[in-house]
């Protein structure tokens, strides 16, 4: 039991050197309490001593160590991230554009496919066609683009496949 | 809470939204101060994690890329120092997860050279032998500590960080700071008496 505080103690006691010279780890009443434990037990204590001597030195020695940064890693850095920087404005920019334009020809979709509603509406009327077949024609003039272009796209790939088909064989 | 520690707070606060407003308008000559400014630091904390100064460089450069992609991240309630740190180690994290999954503790002793502490370049008398000798002795030791020990005997005495901000840049309890502290003090003591070498 007695060996047991006395290891506590010591733990204690290098503990509180270790982090000496660091106010914002106990309050300040806190503080001057462990301090004066402190200066208590390394009166009696030669090994805790020691320990305080020692990291007060490995303390200035870590200090000590001088590692600075090269000019040429600083102005490396500095060009990349100026270049970093660019890129990133320029995918920005791009962005913005790009969503600009979707939000721009959403309203031209809305804007021309009511017209086009009317336009076959008022056609469908002249021809005195029943309404459901004007609708499909309708429907039919709004998918017609994509299928052409998908069957076009097709067409050309089934060319381009036979073409490196030909070059092989 | 005295007058000259509410003025040095309140112009950190200040200098920390600048900061932040920067950050978020990515603009270059914020960051080419910055850099400046964090250089030596940055790199020794960096040289710290890893013990290799050429990947230190490396983590160097990502570092300021990440904090410029990512700087409206950036919480001005925080010192920038702070956040720089967790930054680059977060950067050190996964570039070992890269390599194996692993915690800092992948970076420890593979063939890594010691710190390199240069001549001083002053008089040569006795004492400054003795203690250059001492430094590169502690130089040594630091090389073969946990990184976590090495981290927070860096950031605690070598930056002048706090527990608190320790804690915040490591993702630790302060507990933990404290007893790494502690403990990689107590495991550089062979090596300041030399009985290691």
């Amino acid at each position: 039991m007695n060996a047991n505080t006395s290891n506590d103690a010591h733990e204690r006691a290098r503990s509180l050197i270790a982090l000496a010279g660091s106010p914002d780890a106990l309050s300040n009443a806190d503080q001057q309490s462990s301090d004066t434990w402190l200066a208590v037990h390394l009166e009696t204590c030669a090994s805790c001593r020691a320990f305080a001597e020692n990291a007060g030195e490995t303390i200035r020695g870590l200090r000590a160590i001088p590692i600075a940064a090269e000019r040429s890693l600083v102005s490396t850095t500095q060009m990349r991230v100026r270049r970093r920087a660019l890129e990133l404005q320029r995918h920005r920019e791009r962005l913005w554009l790009v969503s600009v334009s979707c939000i721009a020809v959403t309203l031209c979709a809305l804007l021309s496919t009511a017209a086009l509603w009317r336009g076959f509406e008022w056609l469908g009327a002249r021809a005195q066609l029943a309404s459901s077949v004007w609708q499909v024609g309708f429907l039919v003039f709004c998918v017609m683009p994509a299928l052409v272009a998908g069957i076009a796209l097709l067409a050309k790939d089934k060319h381009l496949s036979d073409q490196i088909g030909s070059y092989r064989g | 809470m005295n007058a000259t520690a509410l003025y040095f707070e309140s112009s950190m606060t200040q200098e920390s939204t600048e900061i932040a407003r920067g950050l978020r308008r990515r603009d270059p000559d914020l960051l080419d101060r910055l850099i400046e400014q964090y250089q030596h630091r940055l790199l020794r904390y960096l040289i710290s994690l890893t013990g290799r100064r050429e990947l230190a460089e490396d983590l160097f450069q990502e570092t300021w890329i990440r904090v410029l992609e990512r700087g409206h991240q950036f919480n001005d309630k925080y010192a920038f120092g702070t956040w720089l740190f967790a930054v680059a180690r977060n950067l050190v994290i996964d570039h070992l997860r890269r390599k194996q999954p692993a915690s800092l503790d992948g970076l420890l002793n593979d063939g890594a050279e010691p710190f390199d502490v240069p001549a001083t370049g002053r008089a040569s008398a006795f004492d400054t032998t003795l203690q250059r000798e001492q430094n590169e002795q502690i130089a040594a030791g630091m090389q073969h500590l946990p990184a976590e020990y090495r981290e927070a005997l860096v950031l605690r005495f070598q930056e002048g960080m706090s527990i608190e901000e320790i804690a915040s840049v490591a993702s630790v309890p302060l507990g933990t700071v404290k007893s790494r502290i502690y403990r990689g003090l107590s495991a550089l003591e062979p090596w300041l008496k030399g009985a290691a070498l």
